[in-house]
């Protein structure tokens, strides 16, 4: 096993910076490539190498394949990244169907990333410890680089809500997959090949996943590694990433109006139990956290970040615990999937299909305390609010895509017949095939809710490349 | 009850007609599930049907034409359904195979003379999977309508506290209160009594051939593995990409139903030894499909409703066609992480897969090279109809099952094991032995690790 080079890798694919509370996005524009690369070749990058400190500052850099195209890349290295990124997240009929884009949520209504919006080439990522900080770090970043050639697209501010909740008000963020040779999590069959995440390391098939490498002659000034699996060649790739970039508006008027009207008939005790009781029920952990599997019958805080836990080997194939079309679930079914439901082989089948998520919450929570108690029957106060989720993964359709199309929108998931994911399911349903059921599987009889309306809809997204930091500065140093 | 049948008719295309063709038929994403041409959806025993342009090709220094390619797949008699077509769609099929070579011309159509154009344009299947034999639309459809019913019907009760058994009750009373559903109620007839004979003497017969020729074989396998390996080394796999766009348009062409229509045709390997082997391969293939892998896996696929394989051109190509649950990525990977041995050992014989060890190491278990070199087969299915898009056949075996369940005798653990089907459907039939033996079978590791 090849020794992951953390000082090459940026910081929040490894460390996702968990400590820093406050973040923000920048979208950016090329509008003088000779004048964004000096500000590239001198960007403060952070790297996977050391956890960060309270008062520390991190920043880090993606591209999209029209930014890459503007500092100079050329088409010869651009084509060979994967068609996923070159094609884009909305650049095919296709991938707008099985990722959901539809409807309200497609392209043509983003404000960013779409077909009627500007083109955005580089994605800026800015953490440090809280709002106050965060002003100033993004005024020091903002102040350069507009007179370093480049245009501010959209700026996306991101909070840490009380209990690192979502807006729905489930703690979240808690199952991440452990990565083969950067510190084991001891979560049984939770390790995965760091080659699913970052390039250059041997994937979940022990391939070394394509990106583009290049002849020494592309390399002039010898910035660039040698590819570990052509060491003849130069990598463009190596101890990079392909960023996903979903910025999703969630409803959550919507999301406890549904379970206030649902819930009372489904579940015993007053109306707020019985709504937490059909929301975890759907999420698959309780408010705090705690895993429906270990803990079915109420929230559990010292369960609070528990990961370690299957279904089957758990005791629940059946899904009488933690139902079967639960959004923890179907986004990792662990130990469920064929062949050998509970075997290592279905394991590894589930582990060919796993992501990093680095995803943030943006705008006001809908309850200061983030608790669902006091979310419930509050009426609409208008304001957007939502997740800036965000996840690497080296194969962008063996991972993010099919986890979002096969696992999450498919109403035919694991045997069910109409339920998409109850949380982000697009509700692409017909009435000859219908979505938007929620199946709670109990004994004698399952019990089922139906008609879910779509709480989450896309507001901008698109797949960035995240290069090593070797790969950043031949980046800037192209002519 | 019947079993099924698979109708395969290519038919060469007349010279400058291909565009004009192709035009008529169209693509999938112009006209998901509603084209208007042949109306499929009429004839109440077809399956799947699948309309495809084979472009015109080189091989072995000869031009092949373009080829029409009709593929359906129907419930027993065969020969109903081509009356069907020529009587029923005979507008279709003359606005469709009249851009062909030897069709009736306008004065001389009739149903006899269609039926005689498609009948000789036939082709018979190498091997022919069907996810369950003798399974009739009609049968998917009622046993589908029956599980709405039922469980509309669960969820107006309260059954909280009841025993299963006493659920399962009611179900059946609320059944028998409804003369529409009372043929839930009967078991569904196996396929016939000639067909049955005939399927099991099938099985006798070979197994007892491969029993009889065992010490033969045992004798050649030393000399048969050499040549093998010996070939392999010198097989040189196809490293070219499928040009972006076409990839793009096969793309578009998924994803509008629950399953999609898969299509690739290829040729052999050239010489004598690839033809004997492929040959050897289909039959074990053909015996499997029918004998062994006849309840819902293939393999350890169990997202196939149906597949075939049709040797073309005097057996040089081969088009393999399928239905198949969810995306091509998830078909891909289901291929690699469940079938790799199965995949390698039928299409390695294939010109430019990825190199094979053995016939069944190595092969698709390169990913990469895999998912390269699929593409670069694929052939663009133009129309395609399915009678029931919105059922995967875990929800076809699970409807079944409930059916079957409403006349059988249960205990507690029975009626408990029923009822959770309305829950989730994700319990299949068990396998034959022999099937379960080898999907037990770490196939993924052994192949990739095979040298």
């Amino acid at each position: 096993m090849p020794q992951l080079e953390l000082r090459e890798i940026q910081g929040i694919i490894l460390r996702g910076y968990g400590e820093l509370n406050s973040a923000c996005f920048l979208l950016l524009g090329i509008d003088d490539a000779g004048l964004a690369k000096p500000w590239l070749r001198t960007l403060a990058l952070r790297n996977s190498e050391d956890k960060p400190q309270a008062l520390d500052s991190c920043a880090n850099v993606a591209f999209t394949p029209s930014g890459l195209k503007k500092l100079g890349l050329p088409d010869e290295l651009l084509g060979m990244f994967a068609s996923e990124f070159t094609g884009g997240m909305t650049g095919s009929s296709h991938r707008r169907r099985i990722l959901g884009d539809r409807g309200d949520s497609s392209p043509e209504h983003w404000r960013w990333g779409g077909p009627h919006t500007e083109s955005v080439d580089i994605l800026l990522m800015l953490y440090v410890v809280d709002e106050e900080a965060l002003r100033s770090f993004v005024e020091q970043h903002t102040g350069v680089l507009v007179r370093q050639g480049l245009r501010i697209i959209e700026r996306l501010d991101s909070l840490t809500l009380p209990g690192r909740k979502e807006h729905f008000g489930f703690r979240e963020g808690i199952a991440q997959p452990g990565i083969e040779g950067y510190g084991r999590d001891g979560v049984t069959g939770n390790t995965v090949a760091a080659g699913e995440f970052v390039f250059g390391y041997p994937n979940a098939y022990g391939q070394h996943t394509s990106r583009p490498t290049m002849t020494p002659d592309q390399d002039p000034r010898g910035l660039l590694p040698p590819a570990p699996d052509d060491p003849a060649r130069r990598d463009l790739g190596m101890n990079g990433s392909y960023l996903v970039f979903r910025q999703l508006s969630q409803d959550v008027y919507s999301f406890w109006n549904y379970m206030a009207a649902a819930a009372p008939g489904t579940f015993p005790g007053d109306k707020t139990r019985a709504c937490v009781a059909l929301a975890s029920k759907m999420v698959g952990r309780w408010p705090g956290g705690a895993p429906l599997v270990k803990s079915p019958d109420a929230d559990s805080p010292q369960l609070a970040d528990d990961n370690d836990f299957l279904y089957v080997r758990s005791d629940d194939a059946d899904g009488l615990k933690c139902p079967i079309g639960s959004h923890v679930r179907r986004s990792n079914p662990r130990d469920s999937l064929d062949p050998e439901p509970g075997s290592d082989r279905s394991i590894e089948v589930n582990n060919r299909h796993r992501i990093i998520r680095r995803g943030r919450a943006y705008g006001p929570p809908a309850a200061p305390s983030m608790d669902p108690g006091d979310i419930i029957g509050r009426s609409d106060d208008g304001q957007e609010r939502g997740l800036h989720f965000i996840c690497f993964n080296t194969q962008i359709g063996r991972q993010f895509e099919f986890i979002q199309q096969t696992w999450l929108n498919s109403p035919k998931f694991e045997g069910l017949y109409e339920d998409d994911d109850p949380l982000i399911g697009d509700r692409g349903g017909t009435e000859q095939l219908p979505s938007g059921t929620f199946t709670i599987q109990q004994v004698p009889v399952r019990k089922r809710v139906t008609g879910m309306p779509r709480f989450v809809a896309v507001r901008g997204g698109g797949y960035f490349f995240m290069p090593g930091i070797s790969a950043v500065r031949y980046l800037a140093s192209l002519k | 009850m019947s079993h099924q049948e698979s109708l395969t008719v290519i038919a060469d295309v007349g010279e400058g007609r291909v565009d004009a063709l192709k035009r008529m038929l169209g693509t999938i994403p112009g006209h998901v599930g509603d084209w208007h041409v042949v109306p499929f959806a009429k004839l109440s025993r077809v399956h799947f049907a699948q309309l495809c342009v084979l472009d015109a090709a080189e091989l072995d220094g000869r031009r092949l034409p373009a080829r029409l390619g009709m593929l359906t797949t129907v419930d027993a008699p065969l020969s109903e359904h081509l009356d069907d077509l020529s009587t029923i769609c005979a507008e279709g099929m003359d606005a469709v195979f009249s851009h062909c070579t030897g069709y009736p011309a306008a004065p001389e159509r009739s149903p006899a003379t269609r039926r005689t154009f498609l009948q000789d344009r036939s082709l018979k299947s190498a091997a022919v999977h069907m996810n369950r034999r003798g399974r009739t639309v009609q049968q998917i459809r009622q046993e589908e309508a029956l599980r709405r019913e039922l469980g509309a019907f669960l969820d107006a009760g309260d059954f909280a506290g009841r025993s299963s058994l006493d659920v399962r009750n009611q179900v059946i009373a609320f059944v028998r209160g409804r003369p529409d559903l009372h043929w839930a109620l009967r078991l569904t007839e196996p396929p016939a009594l000639g067909w049955r004979v005939k399927n099991v003497l099938h099985a006798v017969f070979y197994a007892l051939l491969a029993l009889l020729l065992a010490p033969f074989a045992l004798v050649c396998l030393p000399v048969f593995l050499w040549l093998l390996r010996r070939h392999e080394k010198r097989d040189v796999p196809d490293t070219s990409a499928a040009p972006a766009p076409a990839v793009l348009a096969l793309r578009d062409d998924e994803d509008y139903w629950v399953h999609n229509p898969f299509l690739a045709a290829g040729s052999f390997k050239p010489g004598v030894f690839r033809k004997i082997t492929s040959s050897l391969i289909l039959a074990v293939a053909d015996y499997a499909t029918r004998h062994v892998y006849n309840r819902g896996s293939l393999s350890g696929l169990n997202t196939i409703h149906f597949a075939r394989w049709v040797r073309l051109d005097g057996g040089r190509r081969m088009l393999f066609a399928s239905i198949y649950d969810g995306t091509v990525e998830s078909y891909m990977n289901d291929f690699i992480d469940k079938a790799a041995w199965g995949v390698n050992a039928i299409f390695g014989n294939g010109d430019g897969f990825p190199s094979t060890v053995y016939m069944v190491g190595k092969g698709i278990t390169d990913e990469k090279a895999y998912k390269r070199f699929l593409p670069t087969r694929l052939v663009h299915t133009s129309v395609w109809y399915s009678a029931y898009p919105h059922l995967t056949t875990k929800n076809i075996a699970n409807n079944e099952a409930i059916r079957a369940g409403l006349s059988a005798d249960m205990n507690e653990e029975q009626a408990r094991l029923w009822l959770k089907r309305f829950g989730s459907g994700n319990q299949l039939p068990e396998s034959g032995w022999a099937a379960r033996m080898l999907d037990a079978l770490p196939w993924d590791r052994i192949c990739r690790n095979w040298n």
